[in-house]
């Protein structure tokens, strides 16, 4: 009795772990080609949207999960023995250029890609731009006016005490946007300037957050008075109905471009294709504005309709995405060393 | 095609479910206690014997359990030790000293001990005055319902939204800063992250101390206070002794959940106090350092071990034995004195209403058009939630009932075994039952990743991963609760149970279970509220075809929905409270049924 009880509790344990192997096993190969698995760094709400138009125009459908940049990458990177995802959709191009050293990226150039200017876009087919966002300043009307402060217009009108424990932006280990925060300051002022730029600026600093949106909310409901976020993220909370000022510096400001690709060894690899042809396409970039998604088509010939999307006043300073992917954990270290732990 | 697969992993996790209550009855047949003449306490030195001869049952369990360890607890942990320290097939020190070599790391290594130190001490604090409101005061009834209800409040919501809604009431320009006019408080930093870990956790105390309080001997109070001691004097020297188990694992419990807590560090911490898990967090996600990353959390496992040891060290050999059977009519616990219930209600009191507050706060959040901008009454987020949330709702339900009904059974398995049996490398198979637990779990995520991803053991983008994660890493607090309930039971009652006839399944099912029942329950709460909210672990586990509510609150959060996240966080409230007042009122019968010793005795062993 008691040999028969160990017997089948010993023969149903093994069951339990060695069948989970098998239902992972039998799961993939319930795949169709009409699907395709995505991560998605784009905001999940956007995502919906431009997933739903793709499902509409070519019939596939899409699954997604949406992640932050580090997240999306470190997961990728682990799955690189076994891609549980066809497409990276949206994040930084600095991101796609580190996927490339890790060997993730499949190189696909999509069907009018020769339409979209080069530099938003890999020069080896690793991925392509399907978006473009600057940087700005957002701060808070009624902030402003309690200290008889004007939209900051310079990096140097950041310094101001007024601003002091007031400005929320983010952490540079954690968001792409805190990095393009210091690769504006390098191109506008020069590397040494602008850690000492940012050593001042740490005075004014209430938190650094870890997502690029994170302050957003904050500077929105008051909480924090200002703050550096990308145009894309500060359009957005505007929208929503707060009253907030977006303002550009003089000096100048990097802008990022937001990418898609194919993830090496992609289970659905003809969708994928079809998903990186239609986002050469004009249709994403209507699709964009239509849905007042703002980011700035990569696109020339969409014709976008919202005025603070207008760059003709804007000093837009370029920096490449090889740049920023061989400088970017150089700045990083220096920013933790210099700026936060000073 | 989602569905066809979960369902069949279902079925597979289900009849695994069943081969374990199989080799958990078999664990329970002492052989010994049957031969007669060698009946063998467990206070007796093991035999020399080799264990599958004297106690084969428990033999064919602790493999089985074993085998479940090395493939859900071990193999991911050695995957990532070869990530951490083999580079290029060579063995190297060289990730730990880049991670250790920097001051802003150290200072994190204090800031995590210094957090869960402070953090496990005022928890405990709180969770014993509440558990003793509820206990051993004649406070009103209605009174102690609401503080049960409001206590689970902070648990049974991701951290994160409290701390969300702490940093609107408390942060700067905060609407209760605002209300009293007090400047310049500064939430972000140690402040902030401890008053919101001791809210969050502290519950997870009051559930573990008032489990021990409500099975302690009320005969006890009685023999005390006719022996002439007061109130006070009866408080200090039964009650509290009476507790150290409860106290002791609550202490452990609430310092390894903050150790390994990151998302509460990430949202209130700030720059200015780092701690381990959220920059171990950071250099994975941020820095794309996976190498980095666990090797500072590698430190976290220092500490764990320390407390471990701790509490052995506390509760040590001293017997709490206090229900035996032999005991007379059940009584009532005496009440404490008039003026410590009246701090112990001031107390409570003060408490409730600001996690009150801060949960209005989200409520008023979910039904507003834009927060603080537009406060007109809208359903449309509820609205949203159940047109693109219903799949995460269902994934998570199903994912938390398989997670806590596995997890409620290996708890009872491996609590019964340490706390029983006599074995070699007793201490090794408790700690290593607590590993995952004591692991951040962000690592454990990018652990689980890093050794699921590929043949033959091929789990990642499936229900079974998830299920695993949750399991191995939340069943601790079942394990603790049996272990803190067993411990409190005198084997005498399961061996008269024998020497009376009964068999060992018999004795089993009708002594130990129900005896044990309130702490398995306790801790079955505490595992489904868990896996209905954790998200550290699983942020890395989720996939196109499982997903979880906490992932789409998170993201609502980082998109700046804060009304829709509000909406997400108030059905995911909801839920979870509904099934917690059902296992709750399960948890009251069965203490009910408990509460009368004599009816045991005579019924059951008497039969």
């Amino acid at each position: 009795m008691n040999t028969l009880r160990k017997a089948v509790s010993l023969v149903l344990l093994v069951a339990f772990c060695a069948s989970s192997a098998f239902a992972a096993g039998a799961q993939e190969q319930v795949e169709t080609g009409g699907t395709l698995n995505v991560y998605s760094i784009m905001p999940e709400k956007y995502a919906t949207t431009i997933f739903e138009e793709f499902t509409n125009d070519t019939g596939i459908e899409v699954n997604f999960v949406r992640l932050s940049s580090g997240e999306a990458l470190a997961r990728i990177i682990a799955e690189k023995g076994n891609p549980q995802v066809d497409v990276l959709w949206g994040g930084p191009a600095d991101t796609y250029e580190a996927g490339i050293l890790e060997d993730v990226f499949a190189q696909y150039v999509p069907s009018e890609s020769q339409e979209i200017p080069a530099r938003f876009r890999s020069p080896d087919g690793y991925w392509t731009g399907i978006g473009v966002i600057p940087l700005t300043f957002m701060s808070n009307t009624a902030f402003l006016e309690e200290k008889g402060l004007e939209p900051p217009t310079s990096w140097n009108d950041l310094l101001d005490p007024a601003y002091r424990n007031s400005l929320q932006m983010a952490d540079a280990r954690t968001s792409g946007t805190a990095t393009e925060r210091i690769y504006s300051l390098v191109q506008a002022l020069g590397e040494d300037q602008a850690f000492e730029y940012q050593k001042k600026l740490h005075q004014n600093i209430q938190l650094y957050t870890k997502g690029g949106a994170g302050g957003a909310m904050p500077v929105a409901t008051g909480q924090a008075g200002a703050g550096i976020f990308y145009i894309v993220d500060a359009l957005d909370i505007q929208q929503q109905g707060y009253d907030l000022q977006i303002s550009y510096p003089k000096e100048g400001v990097t802008y990022g471009v937001e990418a898609a690709g194919i993830i090496k060894g992609a289970k659905n690899l003809s969708a994928a294709k079809r998903m990186m042809d239609w986002a050469s396409t004009e249709r994403l970039g209507q699709v964009m504005v239509e849905n007042r998604i703002n980011y700035i088509p990569t696109r020339p010939d969409v014709t976008v309709t919202n005025p603070a999307l207008d760059m003709s006043k804007v000093t837009l300073l370029e920096a490449d995405a090889s740049w920023k992917g061989e400088n970017r954990s150089r700045f990083v270290e220096r920013w933790i060393d210099e700026v936060v732990q000073q | 095609m989602d569905r066809r697969s979960g369902s069949t992993v279902a079925l597979i996790h289900i009849s695994a479910t069943i081969g374990i209550v199989y080799s958990c009855q078999a664990a329970h047949n002492p052989i010994a206690y049957k031969e007669g003449a060698m009946i063998e306490r467990n206070t007796l030195k093991p035999t020399r014997k080799s264990l599958m001869k004297s106690d084969p049952a428990l033999f064919s369990a602790m493999v089985a359990v074993w085998i479940s360890f090395a493939i859900f607890i071990f193999l991911p942990l050695l995957r990532l030790v070869m990530t951490t320290f083999v580079i290029d097939g060579t063995f190297t020190f060289e990730n730990m000293k880049e991670a250790l070599g920097k001051s802003y790391h150290i200072k994190a290594l204090y800031g995590s001990l210094i957090l869960a130190t402070a953090v496990s001490i005022s928890g405990t604090i709180l969770g014993y005055i509440f558990a003793l409101a509820v206990t051993r005061t004649t406070l009103p009834r209605v009174f102690k319902v609401l503080l049960g209800g409001v206590t689970i409040l902070p648990l049974i919501s991701p951290p994160f939204t409290s701390s969300i809604s702490l940093t609107l009431a408390l942060g700067p320009n905060g609407m209760l800063l605002k209300a009293f006019g007090i400047e310049n408080f500064m939430i972000y930093g140690f402040l902030g992250t401890w008053i919101s870990e001791t809210l969050t956790y502290f519950p997870v105390a009051f559930m573990v101390i008032s489990a021990i309080l409500n099975t302690m001997s009320a005969n006890l109070d009685d023999a005390a206070l006719s022996l002439g001691a007061s109130r006070w004097r009866m408080f200090r020297t039964v009650t509290i002794p009476l507790s150290i188990p409860g106290i002791g694992n609550s202490v452990l419990l609430l310092f390894g959940a903050s150790l390994a807590d990151f998302a509460t560090p990430l949202i209130l911490g700030g720059h200015s106090f780092p701690v381990l898990p959220t920059e171990a967090y950071l250099m994975i996600t941020g820095m794309f350092d996976l190498r980095g990353g666990a090797s500072l959390s590698f430190l976290l496992l220092i500490p764990a071990l320390f407390v471990f040891l701790l509490q052995r060290l506390l509760i040590g050999k001293k017997s709490y034995i206090s229900v035996t059977g032999k005991s007379g009519a059940r009584t009532e616990f005496a009440k404490l004195p008039r003026e410590l219930s009246m701090v112990i209600a001031v107390v409570c009191s003060i408490v409730v209403a600001f996690i009150l507050y801060l949960y209005a706060i989200i409520l008023w959040g979910s039904f507003v058009e834009v927060w603080s901008v537009n406060n007109s009454f809208t359903l449309r987020h509820y609205e949203y939630v159940f047109k693109h949330g219903r799949k995460a709702i269902s994934d998570t339900l199903i994912i938390a009932f398989l997670s806590t009904v596995i997890g409620s059974v290996l708890a009872v398995i491996i609590g019964y075994i340490v706390q029983r049996k006599k074995f070699i490398g007793k201490r090794v198979f408790e700690f290593s039952s607590l590993l995952n637990y004591a692991l951040p779990g962000t690592v454990v995520g990018i652990a689980y990743i890093i050794a699921f991803n590929e043949r033959p053991i091929l789990l990642t983008g499936t229900l079974s991963i998830l299920v695993a994660a949750y399991v191995f890493r939340y069943y601790a607090t079942g394990i603790r609760s049996v272990i803190a309930s067993l411990e409190q039971i005198d084997p005498a009652l399961e061996e008269a149970s024998l020497s009376l006839g009964a068999s060992s399944t018999r004795t089993f099912t009708h002594i130990t279970i129900p005896l044990i029942i309130p702490a398995v329950l306790a801790g079955m709460r505490y595992l489904f509220i868990h896996c209905m909210t954790a998200i550290s672990a699983t942020i890395f586990l989720v996939s196109v075809r499982w997903t979880l509510l906490t992932t789409r609150i998170l993201e609502s959060m980082t998109e700046l929905q804060f009304s829709q996240a509000s909406a997400f966080s108030i059905v995911l409230i909801l839920i979870v409270f509904i099934a917690d007042a059902i296992m709750f009122y399960l948890l009251k019968l069965s203490t009910a049924k408990f509460h009368k010793p004599q009816e045991i005795t005579n019924e059951k062993i008497g039969a």
